[in-house]
């Protein structure tokens, strides 16, 4: 079941979910880079002290430190943003965590272009540079409901995981009988013409342009990929196959992440699928007071999905409009 | 291992024996306490120690460095012996502090932590966040034992860039320093008890000499990774063999 936009919120689901999961859970280990409440960890540090560590503003001791905690047996979940926990301490994840395949949660705050805080704060390729390593487990959901179960599904896995989570109010966009899978992609919506197929952030308005799409007689299938790696293959060819082009949705460079994954998969499947990619296309993202703006700016809309599909289509004449969605404060729709 | 090969990582082990050996004969329990090898091209010196404690025999060691074998020249997830050890520099440091803090975490106040550093590894940003959370979480059970032999790849450390004074530097970290001769045995076993007497997160620093123990080096012989050729090889075992007769 889906709920319908706009969306309500909630805050820090992550927070509380991974104080729920530690009260049951000896193991787990909550490690901050110096942004605790911005990572929802001021919970975990409220309430479990004694197993909150506080790296400070170190992230490459944090990480080998991480890995070394894993080793001893405890599960450590690290805690920054996106851009500071796979950039600078990339070497360290791959020869602390990811080669010696260690239980690390690393979990990165403020995906895409979520953050108006100029380029240094944009994770805009954290996925394709965490999907290259060997062992890793590369997730991005798209709301409270898969957060929630998102941190029960990795906390045993045996190796690394980056998890990517939305910073600040959260939309609630499934219902409580959503199941997250780690292993399955879900088909939101079944249609013939078009696949679209999303992640993160993105899967909201890939819904929302599904919807204008049929207003204009195009039928869309909307495919939920929160698992970018492992990717569920078997589920995007399957739904490939049912429409005649495929655009795929990611808060991120369209290098190396969720469009650049399902390509392979297409290729290597002998699909031949047009296909479009939204996402940045291959720029940073500069000057900016909100994250819609910069949406806007770099085609990552409803609007940019729908005429994605249309151009993979073919169609000459004009794609239909998007509306642009009044949203009351304290809740969400997508740009 | 260096000598059938005719290179390899010999400046480390001449620098490192006395320091791992007093180690490995002295305060170091291997079942109780962490050892990390943080410069994985270290692991030739841990495993030519290995033998003398019983954790590896002389035939095993006869594969170091060979297609196939466990026993890669640079240190690996499979090296036996060690508890950590990366051939990517700087992090070993960071690894030994995690093993610390788990200690630290689950009330354990028995477990030591020791963990081989080399002086090239200063320059390294890591160390010294490493160094500042080490002693703001207070972690008394972790000693550093640096093998601070000037060298590394391009030349003398000292030449490269100035990684002096480390025993300040150290302590004003908030860390107990020893700096003593690295190749006094005396001197390492005396550094090594003050060092887990003391409640701070230690070091022993080891002046050393990558060409130690060997006369028929000649001047300026690579220390980072040695092509020996086999005259040279040949007039090193006689040198030790007269030495140990």
């Amino acid at each position: 079941m889906l709920n319908a936009p706009p969306y309500p919120t909630v805050l820090k689901p992550y927070g509380r979910a991974l104080v729920d999961l530690a009260r049951e859970r000896e193991e787990i280990v909550c490690l901050s880079g110096d942004l605790t409440r911005q990572t929802e960890v001021d919970l975990f540090q409220e309430e479990i002290p004694a197993r909150f560590i506080n790296a400070g503003m170190a992230e490459a001791n944090m990480m080998s430190m991480a890995g070394a905690l894993a080793r001893c047996g405890h599960i450590p979940f690290v805690h920054t943003f996106g851009v500071f926990a796979t950039r600078r301490p990339f070497d360290q994840i791959v020869n602390s965590v990811a080669y010696p395949n260690l239980p690390v949660r690393i979990v990165g705050f403020m995906p895409g272009v979520s953050s108006p805080g100029g380029p240094s704060h944009q994770a805009i390729e954290d996925v394709a540079i965490m999907r290259a390593l060997p062992n890793m487990t590369v997730i991005d959901v798209a709301d409270a409901v898969e957060i929630r179960q998102a941190v029960r599904a990795i906390v045993d896995l045996p190796g690394p995981v980056y998890l990517r989570l939305k910073r600040g109010e959260i939309p609630v966009i499934f219902g409580d009988d959503h199941e997250f899978s780690l292993h399955h992609a879900q088909v939101l919506q079944e249609g013939h013409d078009v696949a679209l197929m999303a992640s993160g952030m993105m899967l909201a308005s890939s819904l929302a342009a599904a919807a204008v799409l049929e207003t204009a007689g195009v039928s869309a299938s909307v495919v939920n990929i929160p698992v970018i790696k492992p990717i569920d293959a078997s589920t995007i060819v399957r739904v490939a196959l049912g429409a005649r082009a495929v655009v795929t949705a990611e808060n991120h460079t369209i290098v190396g992440g969720l469009g650049s994954a399902v390509a392979e998969v297409l290729a290597e499947a002998g699909l031949g699928r047009r296909l479009r990619r939204v996402g940045l296309q291959d720029t940073f993202a500069e000057g900016a007071q909100s994250a819609a703006w910069l949406f806007r700016k770099y085609h990552l809309t409803t609007q940019d999905i729908v005429d994605s599909a249309w151009v993979a289509l073919d169609r000459t004449d004009a794609a239909p409009t998007a509306p642009v969605l009044v949203t009351p404060l304290g809740e969400y729709s997508p740009v | 291992m260096v000598a059938p090969h005719g290179f390899g990582y010999l400046g480390q082990a001449l620098s490192s024996a006395e320091l791992l050996a007093a180690l490995f004969t002295g305060p170091f329990r291997p079942n109780t306490d962490k050892f990390v090898c943080s410069p994985g091209h270290y692991i030739i010196a841990v495993f030519a120690a290995a033998p003398d404690l019983g954790l590896l025999t002389d035939a095993d060691l006869s594969s170091y460095g060979e297609d196939g074998s466990r026993f890669e020249a640079v240190g690996t997830e499979r090296s036996p012996v060690v508890d950590l050890t990366c051939g990517s520099l700087g992090q070993g440091l960071s690894g030994a502090i995690g093993f610390a803090l788990s200690a630290q975490l689950r009330g354990n106040r028995d477990s030591r932590v020791f963990s081989l550093v080399s002086d090239g590894e200063l320059e390294e940003g890591q160390t010294w966040e490493a160094a500042m959370f080490a002693a703001h979480r207070g972690l008394g059970n972790l000693t550093v034992l640096l093998d601070a032999n000037d060298s590394q790849v391009d030349g003398p450390v000292s030449w490269v860039t100035t990684v002096e004074p480390i025993a300040a530097k150290w302590e004003s970290f908030g860390w107990a320093a020893f700096d003593i001769d690295g190749h006094d045995p005396h001197a390492l076993t005396a550094a090594l008890s003050m060092a887990l007497d003391d409640s701070r997160p230690s070091i022993v620093i080891a002046r050393t000499s990558t060409g130690h123990g060997l006369s028929c080096l000649p001047d300026g012989a690579d220390g980072h990774f040695i092509k020996i050729s086999p005259e040279l090889v040949e007039a090193a075992v006689a040198e030790l063999e007269t030495r140990l007769a």
